[in-house]
């Protein structure tokens, strides 16, 4: 008894932080329902959820973005109950957050090592700003996350870099001060594999510093990789919290969802004999080249490869983003012209961008205009658009594809990733296309919704769609494929049948490119 | 380490082929092509006169174009500062001819100042605390100062301006006659716009304000919950605009030896595209204190000398209208690459 109570008392006095009973409500819905947890110096946490279960807000009140209602959070045994981002920042608690919030408008170095400065000269903007320095700390941690610290790149906007280039910058931002904790809000959902296997072994070299990492991810392969300790919450209260080792993934999928869910095959059909589109010799100099191949109706055809292998380039070319240089379109054995999207879109080419945020919804339109935005000539009366028409067929939509919301003149914001998602897939449902790209399309989306997504997917193709996955999500492939296309360095390096393939072999094949 | 040190060991190249790249770059070509075509069609443009007569130009364009620059880099635009600046003269002109007309120019200047500081800070504090975006606040304002001048202070224009004033505006720093027989004078106001580029540029570059600046441009969240002070840089950067409106103000004043209360009120689209034609994005998070100067310079070269080339002063205003738009859609180019 005594022993127990000595015990608690010392876990709380080695405690980095300590949250007690937190809860936060915005408009009436409680998005924290008294949330509490411990963080130990050196130690690795994944916070674990669905969206919408209020791991963001805990986030956003711990990096001090936020106040909650109630509860306190204790940070090296002083009690706040509330925690500005500045004395979030000064406690040694950094956060790389999922938008990244990186200026765009600042050179790399600014934004890797400004806030440094600003926190040791606690927030005075008086304060004389070091170059040396902030070049100084900069380099370092550009160096750590595998990035270049030379002075062009050091100089160079940020707004100019690729987004797994800003991925690893913010990480980088997370590293360049002397944190205690660093929350880590979904970093790698831009990364590749390789990349990837970077930040974990970052991840373990902060560990050894004494430093503690607070970890959020969708992906349970990483989560698992990584290993450590889990706190799982659902619906604002926690529901699970010990080591990983105690865990499995389909247990830690039933906890975040309350449902369980297995890795399984979601194929329901086999692809027709129909060819829809066949490339012959599509390249595009500097992007891909030589690329032949073909998808037949109701077949779902997956192209995975690193960030430079030109498979988010061969995807953008079939919508006409960026239209490739040579070679033949053939759709449905009639070669097609694609030199932009309304091509592409009159052509029966429906395309889900990597990132639905700012390539591809109307945030603050609503749902039923985001959806009805690319058949807006279908819906004219006159010279009017119908709207009492747009308004049914959206709310067709929204039931087909269960995007959970009360109303479709709802701005696209209020909804959460995965139905975010929905919407997207939903437009261009609505042109009845013959072929779907969907580019990276669960990400950041949570089991649940992926779930449902994938679902969607297979139903498309048994009604004769064909679809393309481009990803680098590989259980995603292996669970949705017919066949799987490892693209390196431009061109198709291999085709798998994803049939009784091993997610060893297809990641081998993947990093095979960085080791020779 | 060694990046750092072969930095040092190759800055001049560096800072040319750094500064090639950089949008102040098309600014500085456009300057040189405006001067060698004018200088080809009218020689007599290739003159000390020119020099001093743009400097001269530049004074009262120049020290409005930063304060115009610090809000643009915050993100914000001010249209009151012309409004804050002739309130500041004209007050000021008529508390002093009222209480104290011998009053040195010095301490005119400091009461100038302590207005357009004010006014600046209610721009400031207007935007902040309603979140109104600043061109429809600094509209607002800019009615509400020049209408409250002329209401309230007074709508006569002033030709006998105070002992103080005047001396400032007629001292001259260098004086010289050219071998062509023209004098040229140089006003002791160039300190005073020298004084204003090297206190913002430390502003703008030294200090941790600076870097605010730029990142409360870039995006207001992002700079929230980096731990920035996001009110103190709005306060700050609408202040100082007002404080260099309120000097501006004074200068005009001295330079042209009146306070005309219908003065000034209408320019403020010429300070913005100087900074504009600097190289400051209109969307805020750029812009440079040289780009700027540059701007300027352009600008006033283009108003003061195309009657040299011979354009009719009707066809002024298209011809500056197409530079300006010929030199964003250079800079949008370059912003893509």
């Amino acid at each position: 008894m005594t022993e127990q109570i000595l015990e608690t008392k010392t876990d709380n006095e080695n405690m980095f932080l300590k949250l007690e009973n937190i809860t936060k409500s915005f408009g009436g819905v409680q998005a924290l329902r008294g949330v509490g947890f411990g963080i130990a110096p050196g130690e690795i946490y994944h916070l674990l959820g669905e969206n919408g279960s209020g791991k963001s807000t805990l986030i956003k009140i711990v990096s001090g973005a936020q106040p909650p209602d109630s509860g306190t959070m204790m940070v090296r045994g002083k009690t706040y109950s509330k925690l500005s981002a500045l004395e979030s920042l000064e406690a040694g608690i950094e956060t790389v957050y999922q938008d990244l919030s990186l200026f765009g408008n600042l050179s790399v170095e600014q934004n890797v090592a400004m806030t440094a400065q600003l926190v040791t000269n606690k927030g005075r903007l008086s304060r004389i700003l070091d170059w040396k320095l902030l070049r100084d700390t900069a380099s370092a941690a550009l160096e750590r996350v595998g990035l270049s610290s030379n002075l062009e790149f050091l100089e160079t906007k940020v707004e100019n870099l690729p987004i797994a280039v800003r991925q690893l910058v913010a990480i980088a931002r997370g590293l360049a001060t002397k944190a205690s904790l660093v929350i880590m809000d979904e970093p790698t959902a831009a990364l590749t594999q390789k990349e990837v296997e970077n930040l974990l072994s970052i991840i373990s070299s902060l560990q050894t510093d004494g430093v503690s990492v607070l970890f959020v991810s969708h992906k349970l392969d990483e989560v698992f990789r990584i290993g450590g300790n889990v706190i799982v919450i659902r619906d604002g209260l926690k529901v699970a919290e010990g080591n990983l080792k105690e865990y499995t993934q389909e247990k830690i999928s039933f906890l975040m969802t309350g449902k369980s869910l297995e890795k399984h095959s979601y194929r329901t059909s086999s692809p027709q004999k129909e060819v829809l589109l066949e490339l012959s010799k599509l390249s595009k100099p500097g992007a891909f080249s030589d690329v032949s191949l073909s998808l037949h109706k109701g077949e779902v055809l997956g192209i995975t490869g690193l960030l430079d292998s030109g498979r988010n380039e061969l995807a953008l070319a079939l919508f006409g983003i960026e239209p490739a240089a040579t070679g033949d379109i053939l759709l449905e054995q009639q070669k097609a012209v694609i030199k932009n999207p309304r091509d592409a879109i009159a052509a029966g080419i429906g395309y889900v961008p990597e990132d639905r945020l700012t390539e591809g919804l109307f945030l603050q339109k609503p749902i039923r205009e985001n959806i009805m935005v690319s058949i807006l000539d279908r819906l004219l009366k006159g010279n009017q658009i119908d709207f009492e028409k747009s308004t049914s067929s959206a709310a067709d939509f929204v039931k087909d594809l269960e995007i959970s919301t009360p109303n479709t003149m709802l701005p696209a914001q209020s909804l959460s990733g995965g139905n975010q998602q929905r919407v997207m897939v939903a437009r261009w449902l609505a042109i009845k296309p013959k072929i779907l790209i969907l580019h990276g399309p669960t990400m950041g989306v949570d089991v649940g919704s992926k779930d449902a997504l994938y679902k969607i997917v297979q139903d498309l193709a048994q009604k004769g769609l064909g679809v393309m996955i481009v990803s680098d999500d590989l259980p995603e492939l292996l669970m949705n494929c017919d066949s799987i296309l490892v693209m390196k360095k431009g061109r198709i390096a291999k085709v798998f049948q994803a049939a009784n393939l091993e997610e060893s072999v297809l990641s081998q094949e993947l990093l095979s490119e960085a080791i020779t | 380490m060694s990046a750092l040190t072969q930095t040092r060991v190759a800055a001049p190249v560096t800072f040319w082929k750094a500064f090639v790249r950089r949008p102040e770059f098309i600014t500085l070509s456009l300057i040189v092509i405006f001067c060698v075509v004018v200088g080809i069609i009218s020689p007599s443009f290739l003159s000390i006169k020119t020099v001093t007569d743009t400097l001269r130009a530049s004074l009262t364009t120049g020290i409005f174009a930063l304060g115009v620059l610090l809000v643009l880099a915050a993100g914000g635009i001010d249209v009151s500062f012309t409004a804050i600046a002739i309130f500041s003269l004209y007050a000021t002109t008529r508390l002093t001819l009222a209480v104290y007309p011998d009053a040195p120019y010095l301490l005119m200047v400091v009461v100038g100042l302590g207005m357009g500081l004010l006014m600046g800070l209610l721009n400031g504090y207007l935007v902040y605390r309603f979140k109104v975006p600043s061109l429809i606040v600094t509209i607002g304002t800019q009615y509400l100062f020049s209408g409250f001048l002329k209401a309230f202070i007074g709508s006569r224009h002033i030709m006998d301006i105070p002992k103080g004033l005047d001396l400032a505006g007629t001292t001259a720093l260098i004086q010289a006659t050219t071998s062509g027989g023209a004098r040229v004078s140089v006003s002791i106001q160039v300190l005073v716009l020298i004084l204003a580029i090297v206190v913002t540029w430390f502003i703008l570059n030294r200090t941790l304000m600076g870097r605010a600046v730029y990142a409360v441009g870039g995006s207001i969240p992002i700079a929230e919950r980096l731990g920035f002070n996001v009110s103190t840089v709005i306060l700050f950067v609408f202040g100082y605009a007002g404080l260099l409106a309120g000097l501006g103000g004074m200068l005009h004043g001295a330079l042209n030896r009146q306070a005309n209360p219908s003065d000034l009120v209408g320019s403020e689209l010429n300070v913005i595209a100087a900074v504009v034609l600097g190289g400051a994005r209109i969307t805020g998070g750029t812009g440079t204190v040289l780009g700027t100067m540059l701007g300027v310079i352009l600008i006033e070269l283009l108003t003061n000398n195309l009657i040299l080339m011979g354009v009719p002063s009707t066809w002024q205003k298209v011809v500056i209208g197409a530079i300006i738009l010929l030199a964003s859609a250079a800079f949008a180019r370059r912003g893509k690459t």
